[in-house]
């Protein structure tokens, strides 16, 4: 059952076998998301409120980007839905314009096993394997927050996905990091769904969410939890502060079935339930380190398809055996030039 | 990020948050230098913030207690003028300090405690006066102001963050602010934190008939917008005598230093937390023992007021409805009620659960 599913991976996130004759290359990767873990407004430094997230990442589905440089081009018009891609190049090569000797416009390919339109990340995945196809094409590793940075020029709001190096409270629409959380997630599995199959959300033209003051004050308490949670390793806290985050967000996009999976997942003794802010998948936490692993998550992977939705994920799971069926789209785009 | 420690831009950041002592296994002390100082800050900076307070814009207020204190310090920070309206029987030592912040202290004729209303319907008649007079004025209103409760979310933060989850949180109830604000706010992420409201006999708040009150620093003759009484789960009533009596030994035992609503606190605090051994628990203790060295800290002065003579009881006494709570220590189930639901004698529970 999940045999296309690992053909997919493997042709997606490993580097390409041949290039043409002659041409060099830049590769790069991106590994999608799960939504977040939070979202809100939060105080940075200095005081100033900003919009900002705790990015759930999904690193066993991605985007891969080949750059097929030219050097006797500039722009040329690519498929329309691939806009983001063509502003990332673009302003990667700009980043990279001091190089020795920088390509002048070039090719993007893109392959993608990240569905599209349900908030995991397709575009955000897309636009950073771009960047980083560009700079290793000229020899560089781009800073982390670097890549953040133009990721956020190229389609206006990203999630954390290229700081994969630690958990960050990341302002999504400034492209900066407010605050370091700690090296890593506690141990946690994370079984995702679609809450609303069908329903596609562009994430830019749904308008940013209208806090009130009450809920800044909730916000800063969310953070704190979060902050000791990444800290202590604590999964239960991690899953409180997941589950407040989803329901204030229940007044912006509403998800239809958040309250049955909710219900779900304390059934099943899970520690909560975290969402995309913009988007319409959720994903039920547990433990990693609770005993009958592997049968909970049997459950509640029955337990969705009960609720007749479709499972997107099972992340935090590689070393468990069990084959769940989460096949995605896989799509290729070639010939977006930049 | 973590562990960089930096200094503070002013006193009143300094001093606002609490600092979390360890009292038993599962108990903690949020001990405030000046608890009002969170209201009082965030209220005064948003105003600020807002563009209400201009150059000419004089802060005034009704009070002869701590908020008082706290907003003379931040209006010191702002450079603002602050007018305060004051019962005559302010204390001289607040007083003192009060107007060496710069401070005007208003305090209504004593003749004025027998008219309609008391001192309180005099001091707001005062005050409505003086903002007649003033070309630009601003209220901070603590009893009414929505930011007052918010302001505590910066507390529930920290309990979070050096906590984790708080099963239990137990305080002084006044304007409802602190109590409310905290509880609230740890609900998000928490909701079945509970709240345990300390007031005293007396005290209207949660329903008690109003009388002379003997404690200091707790009680209300009436019922502020602030107190959402669907907060709590149970409430207590403590005497003078049990909450001195409390003070001193949070002293003695735990070397801290606090008022009297802080004792009284800490008496339904640690008898709670004895037998919720689980249930991770703080007490809200708000103020410092300093203006009560004289009296509350003075063992002849208890003697002689009959406070030292009173055995306190180990448990408090579960009355059937607020309005019968008359011993030294009470305790009523609140069941997070509106006050009418308590109060009217209407139960909309479910008979099974009654």
């Amino acid at each position: 059952m999940s045999k296309p599913v690992l053909r997919y991976l493997r042709k997606v996130h490993s580097p390409p076998r041949s290039h043409p004759a002659g041409a060099e290359v830049g590769v790069g990767y991106a590994p999608a998301h799960h939504g977040e873990l939070l979202q809100g407004v939060f105080e940075d430094s200095t005081g100033q409120l900003r919009r900002a997230l705790v990015t759930l990442l999904v690193p066993d589905r991605g985007s891969r980007a080949i750059f097929h440089p030219s050097q006797d081009h500039w722009g040329v018009v690519g498929t329309p839905e691939l806009i983001k891609v063509r502003r990332a190049a673009i302003l990667a090569l700009r980043e990279l314009s001091t190089h020795p000797t920088p390509a002048k416009g070039g090719q993007i390919e893109i392959t993608s096993d990240i569905p599209r339109g349900i908030g995991m990340g397709s575009s955000t995945s897309d636009v950073t394997a771009t960047i980083r196809a560009v700079a290793n094409y000229h020899g560089v590793t781009l800073p982390r927050e670097a890549v953040g940075r133009l990721a956020v020029q190229a389609e206006c709001a990203s999630d954390s996905i290229m700081i994969d190096d630690r958990v960050v409270l990341f302002a999504h629409r400034d492209g900066l990091v407010l605050e370091s959380l700690g090296h890593r997630l506690p141990p946690i599995v994370v079984v995702g769904c679609d809450t609303d199959p069908g329903r596609i959300v562009d994430t830019l033209r749904f308008p940013p969410a209208d806090y009130h003051d009450d809920d800044l004050a909730a916000f800063r308490v969310l953070r704190a939890g979060l902050r000791r949670a990444v800290a202590t390793d604590d999964v239960a806290l991690l899953g409180r502060v997941a589950t407040a985050s989803a329901r204030l967000n229940q007044r912006f996009l509403p998800k239809p079935n958040l309250p049955p999976l909710l219900e779900l997942c304390q059934r099943l003794g899970g520690a909560g339930v975290q969402i995309a802010h913009s988007g319409t998948v959720a994903g039920l936490i547990f433990d990693a380190r609770q005993p009958h692993l592997a049968h909970t998550i049997d459950q509640c992977v029955e337990g969705i398809a009960a609720l007749g939705l479709g499972l997107t994920a099972v992340i935090g799971a590689d070393q468990l055996t069990a084959g769940w069926h989460t096949a995605g789209p896989v799509a290729t785009h070639p010939g977006v030039a930049a | 990020m973590i562990g960089l420690r930096n200094g503070y831009q002013e006193a009143t950041e300094a001093y606002q948050l609490p600092r979390l002592v360890r009292l038993a296994p599962n108990l903690y002390g949020a001990c405030f230098t000046l608890m009002k100082l969170v209201p009082a800050r965030f209220i005064l900076r948003r105003a600020a913030e807002a563009g209400l307070l201009t150059p000419e814009t004089v802060i005034v207020e009704t009070t002869s207690g701590t908020f008082g204190l706290a907003l003379a310090m931040q209006a010191v920070h702002l450079d603002r003028r602050l007018i305060l309206v004051s019962d005559p029987v302010i204390d001289e030592r607040l007083y003192r300090r009060l107007t060496d912040l710069g401070a005007v202290v208003e305090r209504v004729p004593a003749a004025a405690g027998a008219g309609v209303g008391g001192y309180q319907a005099a001091r707001l008649a005062r005050l409505a006066q003086i903002r007649a007079e003033l070309p630009a004025s601003f209220c901070p209103e603590q009893y009414t102001n929505p930011d007052n409760p918010r302001s505590y979310a910066a507390v529930s933060e920290l309990m979070l963050e050096a906590l984790g989850q708080v099963d239990c949180v137990i305080g002084p109830v006044g304007s409802g602010g602190s109590m409310c604000g905290t509880v609230t706010h740890l609900r998000t992420v928490v909701p079945e934190c509970r709240a345990i409201g300390v007031d005293t006999h007396a005290s209207v708040l949660f329903g008690q008939p109003e009388g002379k009150r003997e404690l200091r620093g707790l009680g209300m003759g009436m019922l502020p917008a602030n107190l959402d009484h669907r907060v709590f789960d149970h409430v207590h009533w403590c005497s003078a005598s049990v909450a001195y009596q409390a003070t001193r030994q949070l002293h003695q035992r735990h070397s801290l230093f606090m008022g009297p609503t802080s004792g009284a606190a800490y008496q339904v605090a640690r008898w709670w937390a004895e037998a919720n051994p689980d249930a991770l628990t703080v007490v809200m203790l708000p103020d410092e023992g300093y203006r009560y060295q004289d009296n509350v800290y003075d063992d002849g002065w208890l003697t002689e007021h009959g406070h030292h003579q009173v055995t306190v009881p180990t448990t408090p006494t579960q009355v059937d409805h607020p309005a019968t709570a008359s011993g030294h220590w009470d305790t009523y189930d609140w069941h997070r009620r509106a006050y009418d639901e308590v109060l009217t004698g209407l139960d909309t529970r479910p008979v099974s659960a009654r």
